[in-house]
């Protein structure tokens, strides 16, 4: 996958790694087992420390997000989360709150923020879709 | 060594030259396995810190320590365990690139042949050359191979970039990522000078920022560039009881106004949403942007 880091944005460049790996994992642009860059390329070509991606890969590891396998690299792991319905439910909670007082400081009305969120998960579905019809199209 | 001990420690540097006080009073630390921005304008006392710590300069007061080693009265063993680069590099014009190499080679207790190989590959020098032959951009390269091949615990780098083409320039970066730091990550500390910021702002951990010989700034670059903002805004009309104190720096060019903030950023955003502007854009600073802005925080503290 590539990634693309913005000094501008204020975020810190692990935060960027973090959040396009997820991004890519979600839309599907990035498919459970596939590996991502190793280390070393991918801070050569962004131009940034080492240790930066480092740690972003060990956080992502850590989240369940992808596995290292020793002498092989890192792979996006099948969603599976190790924590109950209601955990989950609890931490996704706290991230919709901040798009809600996102929303609440643009003045965006209630009814036009569900149909936000409703055009934004079809958004991410059609995306996986059609990767997935690429991937089916591109194997015999 | 653990991950977070020093390798470099200065406390209170004071070195000048006749009654010109090119450092005066300088702290700062490095701890092992970071890559360390030192910025300053020229004369600000960048190189003159450097060499008291290569022991090519003596201190006048204070203190300078290396791996926890006085550079004064362990020489041999710092310099066996760092590599140099300086802005303007010199060899035996008589020695080809191969000598020149295995001259370098024989200072130290090990070499990494491969790195060697390696590198001369990726910069495509012919080690029959003569050194006298090369190109100011291939005698870097060369300093470069030099001071990576021993793998060095830190790498000391005085402006090695300028002066250099683009491609160059950002060959050399790569180099310093890939081949210096991916061998030991936690062993591979690089203290870097630089005028060229923008190129080194993915690869910088901490930075100080040096103005006549003190330090002006020392920060983690993240957190820099969380506090130091643009925040630009643009008014129906032009804005007349806007109180934005607490701001770097104020530009107003009719209903437009351009703010930098240093750390107080909610707060003056705040004020300028209560004026209701037509547009609002926030943006953090590069680390180039805020060794500019340092310099007016200077100029105010003065």
């Amino acid at each position: 996958m590539l990634f693309q880091i913005n000094f501008k944005s204020g975020k810190p460049v692990y935060l960027q790694l973090i959040d396009q790996v997820r991004h890519a994992a979600a839309s599907g642009a990035l498919r459970a087992g596939e590996a991502l860059p190793s280390l070393r390329p991918l801070a050569e070509e962004l131009r940034i420390n080492r240790n930066t991606v480092a740690k972003a890969y060990a956080e992502l590891e850590s989240q369940g997000v992808i596995e290292t396998v020793p002498g092989k690299g890192c792979f996006l792991k099948v969603v599976d989360s190790p924590f109950t319905k209601q955990a989950r439910q609890k931490l996704l909670a706290q991230e919709i709150d901040q798009a809600i007082v996102a929303a609440h400081h643009l003045q965006i009305e209630d009814a036009d923020f569900l149909g936000m969120v409703r055009d934004r998960l079809k958004h991410f579905s059609k995306k996986v879709e059609s990767a997935e019809a690429a991937k089916d199209g591109g194997e015999p | 060594m653990s991950i977070e001990s020093a390798v470099i420690e200065i406390h209170g540097l004071k070195r000048g030259y006749g009654r010109v006080e090119a450092v005066n009073g300088l702290d700062l630390t490095v701890r092992a396995g970071r890559c360390y921005g030192f910025f300053g304008r020229n004369g600000a006392g960048k190189t003159t810190t450097i060499k008291c710590l290569l022991n090519l300069l003596r201190p006048q007061s204070g203190t300078v320590r290396v791996f926890g080693l006085d550079p004064r009265k362990n020489e041999v063993e710092v310099k066996s365990r760092l590599a140099y680069v300086p802005d303007a590099v010199a060899f035996y014009p008589w020695m080809t690139v191969r000598n020149t190499l295995d001259y370098l080679a024989s200072f130290r207790a090990q070499w990494n042949r491969d790195t060697e190989a390696d590198l001369l590959r990726r910069f495509g020098l012919n080690a029959a050359h003569k050194a006298s032959a090369l190109s100011k951009g291939q005698r870097t390269q060369l300093a470069l191979i030099g001071a990576i091949c021993p793998e060095p615990e830190l790498l000391v780098l005085d402006e090695p970039t300028s002066g250099l083409d683009p491609i160059v320039r950002r060959e050399f970066i790569e180099t310093v990522i890939g081949a210096y730091q991916s061998g030991d990550p936690e062993h591979r500390t690089v203290f870097v000078s630089t005028h060229l910021i923008s190129e080194f702002e993915g690869l910088i951990d901490e930075f100080t920022i040096i103005e006549q010989g003190r330090n002006l700034l020392t920060m983690a670059a993240d957190a820099a560039r969380d506090r130091f903002r643009k925040i630009r805004a643009r008014f129906s009309q032009p804005p007349t009881k806007l109180e934005l104190t607490g701001a770097l720096s104020v530009k107003q060019t009719g209903r437009e106004i351009e703010i930098l903030a240093n750390g107080s950023s909610e707060e003056l955003i705040a004020k300028l949403k209560a004026q209701q502007p037509e547009d609002l854009q926030i943006e953090a600073l590069t680390l180039e942007e805020i060794f500019i802005a340092s310099q007016t925080l200077c100029g105010s503290k003065s």
